[in-house]
């Protein structure tokens, strides 16, 4: 497997305490797979992407291993993290608008990041001009301002650049929300792309945007309030979701063809917890149509069927 | 990989030649910068030496005249125009890189080294600068123009310490900083490399105001009698022509040069300012 995580912690610092964003996430992901990360706003998905790979205050580490290629990954090292970075772990940040310097030319910046990684920029020439070609960039934004390309350019640019030493894990942080539909496509397909070409390994494709995931995702993970709440194959999860949150999510997205003159689509009631003090046991439970007396016993996330993890306490109930 | 020619340059060339503010300011500048490098070579008399007589008038032996004491004032003039431009470069200079640093440093690191570096500014911004100047000025006992610079270029930054620091503050959030990090740099690389050109124009245009803040304050201090004790500046010309009752005796030759050569001076810098905040910033650009 490829990545392997254990009862990750990580909390943002505050004056009024810590924020519990990210709280026991554990998963693995195997060679080859791309895992989307859905979740509302807040959920701790980003702060999930960041803590591989850049783990700087306020955030926290507080608990958790983290095993890349059966390799420790030292995310609370500063220091000791920066020789993974870029070449095992890469991610493309969420707004590829300021991903570059704007007062430097994309090339020599290209060029800054392999003489840091200690590559020489010859030896990588032809594989960025073969990668440039592989995303329909033009050779010439290399010596252009990250001012003269458009957003989606950019963002092209920027995958790029994350990808260009092959990591083996790829993080896509909400790349695609600033993008209009179309262009949204081309960028997730051509991620798939550089998974098929074996340029990375596996990639965790974080979006708030399920229906992206439809398409391009083996597996799809949920979060809910800095903790994994559901875990299954694409297929799996769309069509037998089993948390209550992770159907009520499904179930209030629009249909194909569906007309919504009459009837309103349905959203979720209520609002996420405050993650400074969340409430004990299961998070979901205050805005749940199923809460019973035990969810205020935390959930354990746990395999109900092969491939398949929840953590719900009534789903175990509903399955056997 | 190299372009063939860096287009923004020529951009900044064809609009700065096109601001007349900037031009105009810039030809001012470029007039005394000329006159206080090349003017000394031109007279064949000391600073203080006894020229010939007494209150002459411009004429073509004395070409601004002679003070009460038959100093030739064209020979004053021109040393202590090359004072004012050694106090804008020293203090204005000095007042720039140390506001430039304790900016950078507050915003990059924040937290604690932020706390501290802000408490210092904001205690140097309190305490008037003006009577600090008064106050050291009074304590040295032999002043020269360099003293007088660095204490200027020391009291002088809170301000642009300030603009510095939440400049960075914002430029420091942004994605590239992270994607900087992430290769490894050290802040100080960070500073220089990524967040300092990203404010470039910025940190220019700061010098060019701190140089004719700079001159200006060397001026009022010359003035009310707390300049270099040996030497020359316009302000101690101003000075000594104020003590000697110019005025009142009509000798207008003693005081006007350097009346108008700082007025001139400090107001072209300001020009300059203008122009180059247009130039810099497209909003502001006349179509």
């Amino acid at each position: 497997m490829a990545l392997k995580t254990d009862d990750l912690r990580v909390y943002y610092q505050t004056l009024k305490g810590d924020v519990k964003a990210l709280d026991g996430a554990s998963f693995t992901l195997e060679d080859g797979e791309i895992m989307g990360l859905a979740g509302e706003s807040g959920c701790g998905k980003s702060t999930l992407a960041k803590s591989l790979i850049l783990l700087k205050p306020p955030m926290k580490y507080v608990e958790g291993r983290v095993r890349l290629d059966g390799e420790e990954l030292p995310i609370w090292d500063d220091e000791k993290m920066n020789s993974f970075r870029y070449k095992n772990v890469s991610i493309i940040p969420q707004y590829a608008m300021n991903a570059m310097n704007p007062t430097r030319k994309i090339g020599k910046m290209v060029k800054e990041l392999l003489k840091s990684r200690g590559i020489s920029p010859g030896e990588k020439r032809d594989e960025l001009e073969h990668r440039l070609d592989l995303v329909d960039l033009t050779r010439d934004v290399l010596s252009m301002y990250p001012i003269e390309l458009s957003g989606g350019m950019k963002q092209r640019m920027v995958m790029v650049i994350s990808s260009l030493l092959d990591p083996s894990l790829l993080m896509a942080d909400e790349i695609t929300s600033a993008l209009d539909v179309s262009t949204q496509k081309a960028v997730s397909e051509m991620l798939v792309e550089f998974r098929d070409k074996d340029f990375i390994k596996s990639l965790i494709f974080i979006t708030h945007d399920i229906s992206i995931l439809y398409q391009i995702a083996d597996s799809i993970t949920v979060m809910y309030a800095g903790k994994l709440v559901e875990r299954a194959p694409t297929e799996e999860i769309t069509g037998r979701p089993l948390h209550p949150y992770t159907k009520l999510l499904i179930s209030s997205l629009p249909k194909i063809g569906a007309k919504y003159t009459e009837e309103k689509l349905e959203g979720i009631p209520g609002k996420p917890p405050e993650l400074l003090e969340p409430p004990e046991g299961c998070r979901f439970k205050n805005r749940c149509p199923k809460k019973e007396e035990e969810c205020d016993e935390e959930p354990p996330f746990r395999e109900v069927s092969p491939g398949h993890k929840v953590a719900c306490w009534k789903v175990k109930k509903d399955v056997s | 990989m190299e372009p063939p020619q860096s287009k923004e340059k020529n951009e900044f060339f064809y609009f700065a030649l096109r601001n007349n503010k900037l031009v105009i300011g810039l030809i001012v500048v470029f007039f005394f910068l000329v006159f206080a490098i090349i003017g000394p070579f031109l007279t064949e008399h000391d600073l203080n030496e006894r020229a010939g007589p007494r209150n002459q008038p411009p004429s073509a032996e004395y070409w601004f005249g002679t003070t009460t004491f038959g100093q030739d004032v064209f020979t004053q003039f021109v040393y202590g125009l090359r004072a004012a431009f050694i106090v804008g470069l020293v203090g204005g200079g000095l007042a720039t890189i140390v506001g430039m640093m304790v900016g950078f440093f507050a915003g990059y690191h924040g937290g604690m080294v932020d706390e501290l570096l802000n408490m210092l500014t904001n205690t140097v911004i309190t305490i008037p600068k003006l009577a600090v100047l008064l106050v050291i000025a009074a304590y040295l006992t032999v002043r020269g123009v360099i003293h007088e610079s660095i204490v200027i270029g020391l009291w002088s930054w809170p301000w642009a310490a300030r603009a510095v620091r939440s400049q960075t503050f914002s430029l420091k959030s942004r994605n590239f900083i992270d994607m900087a990090r992430m290769t490894g740099m050290s802040s100080m690389k960070i500073i220089w490399t990524e967040i300092a050109p990203n404010m470039m124009s910025y940190l220019f245009m700061t010098f060019v105001l701190q140089f004719g803040g700079a001159v200006l304050a060397a001026a009022t201090l010359d003035f009310i009698g707390l300049g270099p004790t040996e030497g020359i500046s316009l302000g101690l010309m101003m000075q000594h022509s104020f003590n000697w009752s110019a005025i009142q005796l009509g000798i207008w030759w003693w005081f006007v040069p350097p009346g108008a050569a700082l007025a001139l001076l400090v107001g072209a810098m300001y020009l300059m300012n203008v122009g180059l905040d247009e130039v810099f910033n497209p909003k502001l650009r006349e179509r």
